[in-house]
């Protein structure tokens, strides 16, 4: 018995001694960031249009880094993920996550999340932007921003959405708070089912992603009365953004867009995030990306590291408000 | 003419082939896999097509697609584990067949009659594209509350022995459809706190716990020696069984074709619908559940139909129906083709060449579908010992597989203690799962139409189709209680 609990004791030293070693071995390469394959996560379903931008954005990331696995982990909205990577643990220094408008609006929703959208995670860089259009159906009367407002000052006008809490929703509360107009909001389950009540004109107006409806405005079923970012958007160079075309309803400071980005762990080393950052400017510069944006209407994403983090910081102040005046905290 | 040697051009490629047959193979046996479904292997072989000519990127998924819609079919008659939600309603009458030592049939019926489904559903696609997406156009939320209304009619067709029990469970499955975010508002509901029911039981632990693992618990706490299944060696199915299932076969196809038409139904209600339709006219009405050959036929040509007509509102309208045509969508964009109406002024070319492959598909189809009764059919010949601790293993992974996430395998354990409940108080599933999938429809629609409205209830009258799913809707019920009163004055008498 003694025998054995000595080679036991003897057994635990030797795998203390592997351990330390094998750990000392991982010190010594510590400044080789990466040590392993880069995990990439998926805040939703397989699919979608996050899923869709980080494979190819992990695509491009693994010729310059290191091989770049994508996880798909859908759930409550992005926030299952998102929490799970606020929790860091093994592995995080590896990890990234695909941030979108689900990250600041979930926590504006849900204010019993048991994370801080902005100081619980690091924040590499803003990858893509998606602008929002605000569309009315083909024979809709209203032919501009000036003109909608004025209508849905006078009558109860309804708006579509895939989805509560999704940046196409609340880009609709947004507008409806600052131009004080009445708008239902009418919600679907995902663009799919939307876009027919828009194109049949059983809902007024939508502020959809410019993928979804760009095809609907070349066929001239819906008329883009604005889009949401402050600058013109070069798929529609004709249409105002909605910063000139509501000036003077209140829409001088609007601004939204579906925007995507890599976030990580607090805790994410300041080596592997520099490594990081050059390997996607690399990736953002090429020609592979930049001949991929025009497919999803998309444009590059501008804000880097601590500009990413205020960005975000805006935002969720942003949604925060406006969840608060439409009476969506839950 | 010219036109038509640059689609063929485009089209004979070995690529395209080769891209046709890999998709209708990872399709079947991915189908067919309780768990992994079609979905997650086109979201999957999605960054592979990226280097791809276009054709052959969106064949290979069209592939996937037709593949998984038939592949499900295959477990859930060999082990009574739909590996698709579609084929949930191909185990209603596929596994009893198995049972009785006639799952080759059931196979081969459920093989030939997805291979004709899809034919037609192609053919729909390629003359009356134009014709069936105008009808999707004007499906507002008050047509899809009636279309809604008149599949819940179904309840009564797969209830069983018992009207009032099919109620009792499609009611359990609505209240359980209620879990999660409140799509209106957003409030939770019956989530007691836990994020993981925030959006909605999963689909696939839900379906895998009631159908499969009732099974697995039923063979380990009977006395009774199982039932020991004979080997797959039986019967095939005839072509005197196949000409006679012919009728039910189009009529399925039709069904699935207009369902798949417009956005957002699902391939589950088609078979569902198809299935009922097949009861109510048969005239081995009795048999159906019990291993009625027609059942199946009823089932598959019903959820295949639905796979090529998704594609109509996502080529002529740029609309994807379902969350595999939304990743199909996601291709196009990503070879910078849009699909709608733009699509067949710029592309016609491409899309004739698309048109011949989604034929060919249906073709290859036939080749691979057997070759995997072949392989999948040696299931029936494992000993029971061996093959359901396999099984429950297989359902584990594949409630886990789907979210990543451990709860789900406890929640499609809870719906496996749920469903062996059901079965040992005579209580049918399929009722449970209609009422999971279409109470949602039904409660989204309803306050859909009320929100555009504004609370007027005209609206529900507004045009031509309403009118025709609100008479569907009154003479299906009326059929139904005209039916369940003649087989109560014939218990009466008996």
């Amino acid at each position: 018995m003694l025998k054995f609990v000595k080679s036991r004791v003897r057994n635990k030293f030797l795998y203390a001694l592997t351990a330390v070693s094998l750990s000392c071995g991982g010190l010594v390469q510590a400044d080789e960031w990466p040590e392993d394959n880069i995990r990439l996560v998926v805040p939703y379903s397989a699919g979608g249009t996050t899923d869709l931008l980080s494979r190819k954005v992990a695509d491009l990331l693994q010729k310059e880094l290191t091989t770049v696995v994508v996880e798909n982990r859908p759930g409550a909205g992005s926030t299952v993920a998102t929490g799970q990577l606020a929790r860091g643990g093994r592995g995080s220094d590896h990890m990234l996550l695909m941030a979108s408008p689900g990250h600041t609006i979930g926590a504006s929703l849900y204010p019993n999340l048991r994370y801080d959208p902005v100081a619980d995670f690091a924040f590499v860089r803003n990858v893509i932007n998606i602008p929002n259009v605000m569309v009315v159906p083909g024979d809709s009367p209203y032919n501009t921003v000036a003109e909608f407002v004025e209508a849905a000052r006078k009558q109860e006008m309804s708006f579509s959405s895939p989805g509560i809490g999704s940046s196409v929703h609340m880009s609709g509360e947004l507008f409806k708070n600052l131009t004080q107009t009445q708008l239902v909001h009418v919600p679907f389950r995902g663009s799919g089912e939307a876009l027919p009540a828009l194109l049949s004109g059983d809902v007024d107006v939508a502020f959809e992603n410019m993928p979804t409806v760009y095809p609907h405005i070349q066929s001239g079923k819906l008329k883009a009365l604005a889009v949401t970012t402050p600058s013109a958007s070069e798929f529609l160079p004709d249409v105002p953004t909605m910063q000139d075309a509501g000036k003077g309803y209140g829409l001088e400071t609007y601004e939204t867009s579906a925007w995507f980005g890599l976030i990580a762990h607090k805790s994410f080393p300041e080596e592997g995030m520099v490594k990081l950052q050059a390997a996607l400017d690399k990736v953002m510069a090429g020609e592979e990306f930049t001949k991929f944006l025009p497919q999803f209407g998309a444009e590059a994403g501008t804000v880097v590291g601590d500009d990413f983090r205020q960005f975000v910081q805006g935002e969720v102040q942003k949604w925060s408000d406006v969840a608060e005046k439409a009476n969506l905290k839950r | 003419m010219e036109n038509f040697s640059e689609v063929l051009a485009l089209f004979l490629s070995v690529d395209n082939f080769l891209a046709i047959a890999a998709g209708v193979l990872v399709g079947v046996v991915v189908g067919a896999i309780p768990g992994l479904t079609a979905t997650m292997a086109v979201a999957l072989a999605l960054p592979f097509t990226f280097s791809m000519e276009p054709v052959t990127a969106i064949l290979l998924l069209v592939g996937i697609y037709k593949g998984g819609m038939y592949g499900g079919s295959i477990t859930a008659i060999l082990i009574r584990t739909p590996g698709s939600p579609a084929s949930a309603c191909t185990l209603l009458d596929g596994y009893p067949m198995a049972q009785q030592g006639k799952a080759k049939k059931a196979l081969k019926t459920a093989l030939y009659s997805s291979v004709v489904a899809d034919m037609i559903s192609n053919v729909a696609l390629i003359f009356f594209a134009s014709y069936l997406a105008k009808i999707a156009l004007n499906f507002g939320p008050p047509e899809y509350f009636w279309l809604i209304c008149f599949s819940l009619t179904i309840i009564v067709s797969v209830s069983g022995s018992s009207v009032v029990k099919g109620l009792i469970a499609a009611g359990l499955g609505i209240i359980v459809s209620t879990i999660g975010l409140d799509a209106v508002y957003g409030t939770q509901r019956l989530t007691f706190d836990n994020y993981n029911l925030m959006d909605r039981v999963s689909f696939i632990p839900l379906l895998i716990g009631l159908f499969a693992i009732p099974e697995v618990i039923e063979f380990y706490t009977s006395k009774v020696a199982p039932h020991i299944r004979t080997a797959v060696s039986g019967a095939s199915l005839t072509w005197k069984e196949f000409k006679g299932l012919l009728k039910t076969i189009v009529r399925g196809s039709v069904i699935g074709v207009i369902i798949g038409a417009i956005p957002g139904t699902g391939a589950t209600s088609a078979a569902f619908i198809s299935y009922s339709e097949a009861k109510r006219t048969s005239p081995r009405k009795a048999n159906f559940g019990k291993g009625e050959v027609e059942g199946v036929a009823a089932a598959e040509s019903g959820n295949n139909g639905v796979a090529g007509a998704t594609l109509i509102p996502l080529l002529s309208l740029g609309i994807p129906g379902d969350v595999i045509t939304a990743i199909i969508l996601g291709a196009f964009m990503i070879h910078g083709l849009t699909p709608g109406p733009v699509l067949f002024q710029e592309n016609l070319t491409l899309v004739y060449a698309l048109f011949c492959g989604i034929m060919v598909s249906s073709f290859v189809l036939v080749f691979v579908g057997n070759a995997a009764i072949r392989y999948f059919s040696l299931i029936a010949d494992i000993p029971k010992t061996i093959l359901l601790p396999i099984v429950l293993m297989f359902c584990i992974y594949g409630a886990y597989a789907v979210n990543n996430s451990t709860f789900d395998i406890g929640l499609m354990l809870a719906f496996g203690v749920l469903g062996f409940v059901f079965n040992r108080t005579g209580i049918a599933a399929a009722p449970f799962l209609i009422g999971f999938i279409l109470g949602p429809m039904f409660e989204d629609n309803l306050r859909r139409t009320m929100l555009i409205s504004k609370g007027d209830l005209s609206i529900f009258f507004r045009g031509p189709i309403t009118w025709v799913f609100i008479l569907l809707t009154v003479a299906s019920l009326i059929f139904a209680i005209r039916r369940y009163w003649v087989a109560r004055k014939e218990d009466a008498l008996a």
